[in-house]
């Protein structure tokens, strides 16, 4: 097996996002922990919806899924319960995974996938040339809200938390050695692993620069315990600033393990020459 | 009599499904053909009407609709609803104690009214009331000889209930046969009837048709969510995928199950998903996107009525446009719509192999008429089954791989993860050869015609539209689905009235199968497109496209759209009107002629 380095998973495509943009730092610190595992190109596969952070797959030089707004979660599942060898990772923004995915978050919180998803929250829709995202903040205004803010936002950690995700981590553009950290550990967790990032957009959205988040971000205390899901909660409320680190860190079995299960039961029951002759049984 | 019609009926929750089941199964299992018509109402116990309509025959018959030979009524409504449709010499059974005389009579017909209720409660058991009912029925076709079998079928039916439920079940059933023989005055001569038992056959409905078709192409994982009538798909692909190690996945709703088999797809497995009309208006963009990325898929659509609300339980052939027109974009797909639940089997294999060999997504229409129904199947022969496999590369280190390499068939060799150098990114933005995202006008038409060309080599392995009836008939039915059985039997009523008719029934509708569409045309005089909807979508959508070579032909239209499926009779009579009239004009041209 071939000893994998950084550049090995630098695609044919260069990344076309806009220079500063956070999501470079992303991409890094993905394609460092990858290597880090020894992730094989072709065992590898990136899913992702649409939006700046989704163009994400071309940049990468494993299997990739370029799929449509919102569904780079079940794409992502339906891969890793069809093939559970290959390693799944979900990239996309806060508008593709909380508003028009927002449904598919919740379900593969709680069905446990042994998939990454990494969301890219760059609190504004960005290729559609600025829009509110379910995460934009009290006084953003947009063409689309030029007069005042209407809705309250979301907090993904804490709604990755409360539908138990079993790996929540949140970590900042402006911070590529902790996002190697959180990714590499979200890379190995088993399960349904959640890294928000905090990745600012330089072009349209003015509130949340990488100067005002700056100010926002601090690491999770070092005695935080990550197998308690309550404190946890605890810090992705805090008013006290934004923390970043690993939030919850805690093993269940994961939906490829409880299908097997699943299999082995069925197969039990049907015996081990099963085969359409057997099947067509129940319609003779 | 060769040939017999049942129907059982009530109110929801009384056992008429329970009931006809086990009468359809027995039947078919005594050698004899049988066909069903299940309607149920979308609440589970309540006010609702529950009707079970079997067909038993020496040969094929092909649809259960229609007029009845024997009617069993469990409750008041359905005797009134019922009484008119029973034929000549039939036969009603209803309980003695919904109503001690019945208020409109019929002299014509044989009435036994039934202390259904007092014998059921004489068991200790009110809730077995459709056992003795079926009890009467097979008591009363006793040279048919059902008990023995009823009897197994009883056991098997419950084999993982209390001995309990065994037992009523066969008390009851064995109490209507000792009231027949015992009790009942008979005036009918319905022991008379009998039928050679024609061997060995299967019974399913067209739901596990599709389903076991699945399995037998190949297909290894299942998303849905769901939704009547299409649930018993999921359902039976749950029970049986995982015996092959396959899995089927219930997601939070229709988007994700079609993104879920896409991902599935993607991965090299054979994968599909089922629905009903709203779920299948979510699918939409997922559809596209399969389309656009060239990933194999199948999707079957078990029509209904309406949204999610709408008229659930019933029946409608009024997603074609969608299955057609449905997504966004120019999105090249393969729709096909089986006949009957045998064809169900045979258009899944086959929308698998196309969904394979041409990396497009293939639509099934069924609907639920046709989804829920069990009918009898000729042995399917497999080892004669034609299964394709998706066409893969040639992969080797340091040449190039072009996932989407523009082709003359159209097709691209195509990789999946874990596929040693065959990475790549299958993406629904446009993209060149070598899938690089490009917005380029020549890219964008020279892969869009790429894709469409896929189509035309498909158009050659298309099953033949079936013909039924004369060649030299001067009148033309073109219809589509699960229409097929009520307008062949019409199509034999009328020859033996001496009218001429055929019918042509397309089992591709898109692409448009212009051609067998353009020569059936040609030598008739007038055609009658039949199908289930308000907006004739068959008609409008495709058949006056291919008019144009023959515009002298009058294209009529017969649609039904109040949730039933059509029946032979009033088939019939739209063929005896048109005759009619095409016989005036014709002596009206003749007249003027003379005139002259």
């Amino acid at each position: 097996m071939k000893q994998m380095e950084a550049i090995d998973y630098k695609g044919k495509v260069k990344p076309s996002w806009c220079p500063g943009c956070g999501n470079h730092a992303v991409i890094m610190a993905l394609r460092k922990a990858m290597a880090q595992l020894n992730y094989q190109t072709h065992e590898t596969a990136i899913v992702s919806g649409i939006g700046c952070s989704s163009r994400f797959p071309f940049f990468m030089s494993t299997y990739g899924f370029h799929s449509i707004h919102g569904r780079a979660l079940p794409v992502a599942i339906g891969l890793k319960q069809a093939k559970p060898e290959i390693n799944v990772i979900a990239v996309g923004g806060d508008g593709d995974g909380l508003s028009i995915g927002g449904n598919h978050f919740i379900h593969a919180s709680r069905k446990n996938p042994n998939i990454t998803y990494i969301m890219m929250d760059n609190e504004i829709y960005a290729l559609t040339k600025g829009q509110c995202s379910p995460t934009s903040r009290i006084g953003t205004t947009t063409k689309c809200n030029p007069y005042a803010w209407t809705a309250d936002r979301i907090n993904p950690v804490l709604m990755a938390l409360s539908f138990n995700a079993s790996y929540v981590a949140r970590g900042y553009s402006g911070d590529v050695k902790q996002l190697e950290h959180l990714i590499l550990n979200g890379l190995k967790h088993k399960g349904f692993s959640f890294i928000h990032i905090i990745s600012p957009c330089v072009q349209y959205n003015k509130v949340s620069s990488f100067e005002k988040i700056k100010e926002l971000v601090k690491y999770l205390p070092e005695e935080h315990d990550t197998k308690d899901r309550v404190d946890a909660m605890r810090y992705a409320f805090s008013p006290d600033g934004l923390y970043t680190g690993i939030f919850y860190d805690t093993h269940r079995p994961t939906y490829e393990e409880r299908y097997k299960e699943v299999i082995s039961i069925a197969k039990q029951k049907a015996g081990d020459n099963y085969t359409i002759k057997e099947v067509i049984k129940q319609f003779q | 009599m060769k040939d017999l019609r049942i129907k059982i009926s009530g109110t929801s929750g009384q056992g008429i499904i329970s009931s006809g089941d086990i009468l359809s199964y027995a039947t078919a299992r005594k050698g004899y053909y049988v066909t069903t018509y299940r309607a149920f109402p979308s609440e589970i116990r309540g006010d609702g009407k529950c009707y079970y309509t079997l067909r038993i025959s020496e040969h094929k018959a092909l649809t259960a609709t229609g007029d009845t030979d024997i009617l069993i009524c469990l409750d008041e409504d359905t005797i009134y609803e019922g009484l008119n449709r029973i034929t000549k010499n039939g036969i009603l059974i209803y309980d003695k104690n919904l109503i001690p005389e019945l208020k409109e009579k019929r002299s014509d017909i044989n009435i036994y009214d039934i202390p259904l209720t007092e014998l059921a409660k004489a068991l200790n058991s009110e809730r077995s009331r459709n056992m003795v009912a079926l009890g009467i029925a097979v008591g009363l076709l006793n040279n048919l000889h059902l008990e023995e079998q009823i009897n197994n079928d009883i056991e098997l039916r419950y084999k993982n209930k209390p001995q309990e439920v065994i037992d009523s079940n066969k008390k009851a059933l064995k109490s209507g046969l000792d009231y027949v023989k015992n009790n009942l005055k008979r005036t009918d001569d319905y022991s008379k009837v009998q039928m050679a038992q024609t061997g060995a056959k299967l019974i399913m409905s067209g739901n596990e048709a599709i389903g076991l078709a699945a399995i037998v192409a190949g297909c290894r994982f299942f998303s849905g969510y769901p939704i009547t009538p299409a649930t018993e798909i999921m359902e039976w692909l749950a029970k049986e995928l995982p015996k092959f190690g396959g899995k089927m996945v219930q997601c939070e709703d229709e988007i994700a199950a079609v993104n879920y088999a896409m991902g599935a797809s993607f991965a090299g497995i054979k994968s599909m998903t089922a629905t009903s009309g709203p779920g299948f208006s979510l699918m939409q963009e997922g559809i596209g996107l399969a389309s656009m990325a060239e990933l194999p898929l199948v999707i079957a659509d078990v029509q209904r009525c309406g949204p999610s609300t709408g008229v659930p339980t019933k029946t409608e052939q009024s997603d074609l446009c969608a299955a057609i027109y449905g997504t966004h974009g120019d999105c090249p797909k393969i729709v096909l719509a089986p006949m009957n639940v045998a064809d169900c089997f045979y258009q899944t294999i086959n929308a698998f192999n196309f969904a394979e060999q041409y990396q497009v997504p293939v639509i099934i229409l069924s609907d639920a008429s046709l989804g829920p129904r069990r009918e009898c199947v000729d042995l399917i022969d497999f080892d004669k089954l034609k299964i394709v496999d998706r066409q893969k590369p040639v992969l080797k280190e340091g040449d190039i791989y072009n996932r989407y390499e523009d082709t003359e068939s159209g097709i691209s060799p195509i990789s999946c993860p874990g596929d040693l150098y065959g990475e790549h990114v299958v993406t629904g933005l446009e993209h060149t050869v070598s899938n690089a995202p490009t917005p380029e006008p020549a890219v964008h038409r020279q892969m869009t015609e790429k894709r469409f060309r896929k189509l035309e080599t498909a158009a050659g392995q298309f099953s033949k539209a079936k013909t039924y009836g004369s060649d030299d008939a001067a009148i033309g039915i073109i219809s589509w689905g699960s229409t097929s059985g009520p307008v062949f039997e019409a199509i034999d009523k009328a020859a033996e009235k001496g009218i001429k008719v055929q019918a042509l029934y397309p089992r591709t509708l898109y692409p448009l199968p212009t051609d067998w569409i353009k020569n059936f045309i040609k030598n008739k005089e007038v055609i009658i497109v039949i199908e289930a909807n308000y907006n004739a979508q068959f008609k409008s959508t495709i058949v006056e496209r291919c008019t144009h070579i023959n515009k002298g032909t009058e294209i009529l239209e017969f649609l039904k759209y109040d949730g039933t499926p059509f029946t032979p009779e009033e088939i019939f009579d739209e063929i005896n009107k048109v005759a009619r009239l095409q016989q005036e004009k014709l002596e009206l041209a003749t007249n003027k002629h003379t005139h002259f």
